[in-house]
C-alpha cells in the first residue's frame, strides 16, 4: 500500500511539475514597447506615451478643441531623419504646447519645453520688491513659511512654494505667535506648487470640521476614456495643534498653480475664508514621468482632481474678490492686494 | 490547472494516509531517522547582470549590474518516511542600471525568503547525496511558500520615481543532482528550477499615484491574483561542489526571469549571476 501510494504521488507530482513548467514556457515574455531611437521613433514614442497616458484630453477637446489624432498627422510631416536634436525638440515642444498644461514639459540636456501661457499670457499682479518691503527684515520663517505681524495688527504670511516640508508644528508656531492678530493675510502669489499634502496641512488649520473638496481619478488603462470611478476627497481640521478662528484673506495670481491651485480650492471652502486677486493659473492633474528612447525626460497630467461639484480646475479657479495691481499704487510702493487685504479685514473685526 | 491541482492534493492526501499507517506501524524507520538528521548551510555571493522593465516608471528597459547574495539552508525531514527535504532560502539582490541613453540611473533591490518541501525519488537524499544516496543521479520535487519585498527607483523627480514590489506566492519547484567522481572526488552537479504558481501580489493601478493608494487610501485593485497567466516567472540555480579538504566550495549559476502584467502595467526583472560560497553540513542531534 506504501509503495503504490509513492508510485502515486511521484507520477502526480512529476506530471504536476512539467505541465507547470511547459506552461511557464509557452507564456509570452513581458517585452518593452518598440524601441527606435530615430527621429521618427522619437516622435512616435512621445505621442504614444501621451496618447495611452494623458488624462485631459476629452476636456482639452471640449475646451480648446484639441484633437490628438489629428495632432499626430500634422506634426509627423516635419519629422524628419535630417534634422538636428534641437529642431526635434523644438517640433515635439511645440506640439504638447497644444494642450496648454503647465505640467505638460519636454526635458532635454539643453532645454526645457513648456507652456506657461496660464501665467506668461496674463498680468503678473506681483511685484516681488514691493512685497518684500511688507515682510521687513525682521520677518520669521517656519518651513518655508515667512510670517510678520503688520503695524494694523493683522498677520501677514508669504508662502511661495509648497516644495518645503510644511508641519502641523510650523503652521501651529506660526500661527500662535499671530493669535492676537485681528485677522491674516496668505500671499500664494506665484507660488507654483510642490507637495498636495503639504498644501492640504497648511489648509487643514483653518476648518474645524471635515470637508468635502472634491473628487480624484486615475487612469486604468491605455484608452482615453480609462478612468477609474471619481473617489470624493476630503479635508480633515488639523488634529495637532491650532486651528485658526479669525477672518483670513488669501491672495492669489496666475501663477499660483498646482498644489497651491489645490490650496485655493481647499481654502475657498473653509469658513473666514475670502479669496482675493486674480484667477489662479490651474494645473489640476498630477504629474507623472516617463522617457523618450533618446533619454529625453517627458511630464504629463496623469491623476485629474475635481473640484466637489466635479468640475474641472485645470484652468484656475476664479477668485472671490477680483483684483489687480494698481500703478498709482506702485508708484508709492504700495501692494494693491496686501491693501485691500488690511482694508477688508480691518472692516471685518 | 486547477484539475491538476486537486490531483496532487489527492496524490498528497493518498501519500499522508500512507504516512499515518507507517505511523501506526511503529513510524518512521529510525535508520533512515538518523540519515536524516544532517543539515545542509549554504552561503553564496554572485555579480551578475541586470535587465528591468517597469512600465509604471517607465515604457523601456533599464539595464546594468546585479548583485545577489543566497542563504539556503536544507535538511531531510522525516516526513513520508524520511524521503521530503525541507529548503529555506532567503535571497538578497540589488541593482545599479541605467537607461538605454545612459543618462538615467535606477536603483532596484529587494528579498525573498522561501520554504519549500521536496519529494525526493528513486530513494534519494537532495541534501548530501554524495553520502547518503544509493544513486549518484537524484530528483526532487515539491512546493515552496515564499515572499518578497522590493523596490524600483528611477533618479528622477516627479510622483512616480519608484514602484514597491510585493508578493506571496505558492511555488512549483524540482531539483536534480549528479555526483560527477574524478579521481575519487567527488563533484556535486546540482540544478534547481522553480516556478510561481499562485499567490497575490501588489500593483498599483495603471495610471494610480501612490498618494492616492497610501495618503489618501483610494485603493484600486491593489492586491491581484497571481498565476503563470499574469505572472510568468521561472528561476534557475545550477551549481557545482568542489571538495577542498575539510571545506565544500560552491560556485554557481543563478539566472532569474520574473514577470508580471497586473493592471496593465509590465514589468520583468532579468537577472544572470555567477555566485560563489561555501557549504557546511551540520548533524542535529
Amino acid at each position: 500500500m506504501r509503495h503504490f501510494a509513492h508510485n502515486i504521488f511521484r507520477f502526480f507530482t512529476f506530471h504536476f511539475s512539467l505541465f507547470t513548467i511547459a506552461a511557464c514556457l509557452l507564456a509570452s515574455c513581458v517585452k518593452e514597447d518598440y524601441f527606435d531611437n530615430s527621429k521618427q521613433g522619437n516622435y512616435e514614442a512621445l505621442w504614444r506615451i501621451m496618447n495611452e497616458h494623458y488624462c485631459f484630453f476629452d476636456y482639452k477637446k471640449q475646451e480648446l478643441g484639441v484633437d490628438w489624432d489629428e495632432i499626430h498627422g500634422r506634426y509627423a510631416y516635419k519629422i524628419n531623419e535630417k534634422m538636428t536634436n534641437a529642431q526635434l525638440f523644438e517640433v515635439l515642444t511645440q506640439m504638447l504646447s497644444e494642450l496648454q498644461d503647465g505640467h505638460v514639459n519636454l526635458s532635454a540636456p539643453f532645454d526645457f519645453g513648456r507652456n506657461w501661457s496660464f501665467y506668461e499670457d496674463h498680468p503678473e499682479n506681483y511685484n516681488d520688491s514691493i512685497a518684500k518691503l511688507y515682510l521687513g527684515h525682521n520677518y520669521h520663517i517656519a518651513s518655508g513659511l515667512k510670517y510678520i505681524i503688520l503695524d494694523d495688527n493683522i498677520g501677514y504670511v508669504r508662502c511661495e512654494s509648497f516644495e518645503e516640508g510644511v508641519g502641523d508644528g510650523n503652521v501651529s508656531v506660526m500661527l500662535q505667535s499671530m493669535a492676537l492678530c485681528h485677522g491674516l493675510i496668505i500671499d500664494v502669489r506665484g507660488n507654483g506648487g510642490g507637495q498636495l499634502d503639504k498644501a492640504r496641512t497648511l489648509a487643514s488649520h483653518f476648518t474645524n470640521e471635515r470637508l468635502h473638496v472634491g473628487y480624484i481619478s486615475h487612469k486604468t488603462g491605455k484608452g482615453r476614456n480609462d478612468f477609474s470611478s471619481p473617489k470624493a476627497e476630503y479635508l480633515d481640521p488639523a488634529s495637532d495643534g491650532i486651528r485658526w478662528q479669525k477672518p483670513v484673506v488669501v491672495l492669489t495670481n496666475r501663477g499660483v498653480y498646482s498644489a497651491a491651485n489645490d490650496f485655493i480650492k481647499c481654502m475657498k471652502l473653509c469658513p473666514n475664508v475670502t479669496i482675493m486677486g486674480d484667477r489662479t493659473g490651474g494645473g489640476s492633474g498630477m504629474p507623472f514621468n516617463n522617457e523618450l528612447p533618446n533619454g529625453w525626460t517627458i511630464r504629463y497630467s496623469a491623476v485629474v482632481y475635481y473640484d466637489k461639484d466635479m468640475h474641472h480646475t485645470e484652468f484656475g479657479i476664479e477668485p472671490d474678490v477680483s483684483l489687480s495691481l494698481s500703478g498709482a499704487d506702485l508708484a508709492q510702493k504700495k501692494d494693491t492686494y496686501i491693501e485691500k487685504a488690511r482694508e477688508y479685514l480691518s472692516k471685518s473685526q | 490547472m486547477a484539475i491538476l491541482l486537486l490531483l496532487s492534493l489527492y496524490a498528497y492526501s493518498q501519500d499522508s494516509q500512507t504516512s499515518n499507517l507507517n505511523l501506526q506501524l511503529g513510524g518512521a524507520n529510525p535508520q533512515i531517522s538518523n540519515l536524516n538528521k544532517e543539515v545542509l548551510h549554504s552561503s553564496m555571493i554572485g555579480v551578475g547582470s541586470s535587465n528591468i522593465l517597469d512600465t509604471y516608471l517607465s515604457s523601456y528597459n533599464y539595464t546594468g549590474t546585479d548583485i545577489r547574495i543566497q542563504r539556503e539552508t536544507m535538511r531531510m525531514t522525516n516526513l513520508w518516511g524520511g524521503r521530503v527535504s525541507n529548503q529555506s532560502l532567503i535571497d538578497l539582490n540589488g541593482d545599479i542600471n541605467k537607461n538605454h541613453a545612459r543618462n538615467i540611473d535606477e536603483y532596484a533591490g529587494g528579498i525573498r525568503y522561501s520554504q519549500g518541501w521536496f519529494y525526493n525519488f528513486f530513494n534519494g537524499n537532495t541534501v548530501n547525496p554524495v553520502e547518503r544516496s544509493a544513486s549518484r543521479f537524484n530528483v526532487a520535487a515539491g512546493l515552496a511558500a515564499s515572499g518578497y519585498l522590493g523596490v524600483v527607483y528611477i533618479d528622477r523627480s516627479g510622483n512616480n520615481p519608484a514602484q514597491a514590489k510585493a508578493d506571496l506566492m505558492i511555488d512549483v519547484s524540482a531539483l536534480a543532482t549528479y555526483d560527477m567522481v574524478i579521481a575519487k572526488h567527488h563533484y556535486l552537479w546540482r540544478y534547481q528550477v522553480t516556478f510561481p504558481l499562485i499567490g497575490m501580489a501588489f500593483s498599483p493601478n495603471y495610471g494610480q499615484s501612490y498618494y492616492e493608494a497610501f495618503v489618501a487610501k483610494h485603493y484600486d485593485h491593489n492586491v491581484v491574483f497571481a498565476y503563470p497567466g499574469n505572472m510568468p516567472s521561472m528561476r534557475h540555480k545550477l551549481t557545482l561542489d568542489v571538495p577542498i579538504k575539510r571545506y565544500t566550495l560552491r560556485v554557481g549559476y543563478v539566472a532569474q526571469f520574473n514577470q508580471s502584467m497586473f493592471n496593465h502595467l509590465k514589468y520583468h526583472s532579468y537577472s544572470h549571476d555567477f555566485m560563489i560560497g561555501f557549504n557546511k553540513y551540520l548533524y542535529r542531534r
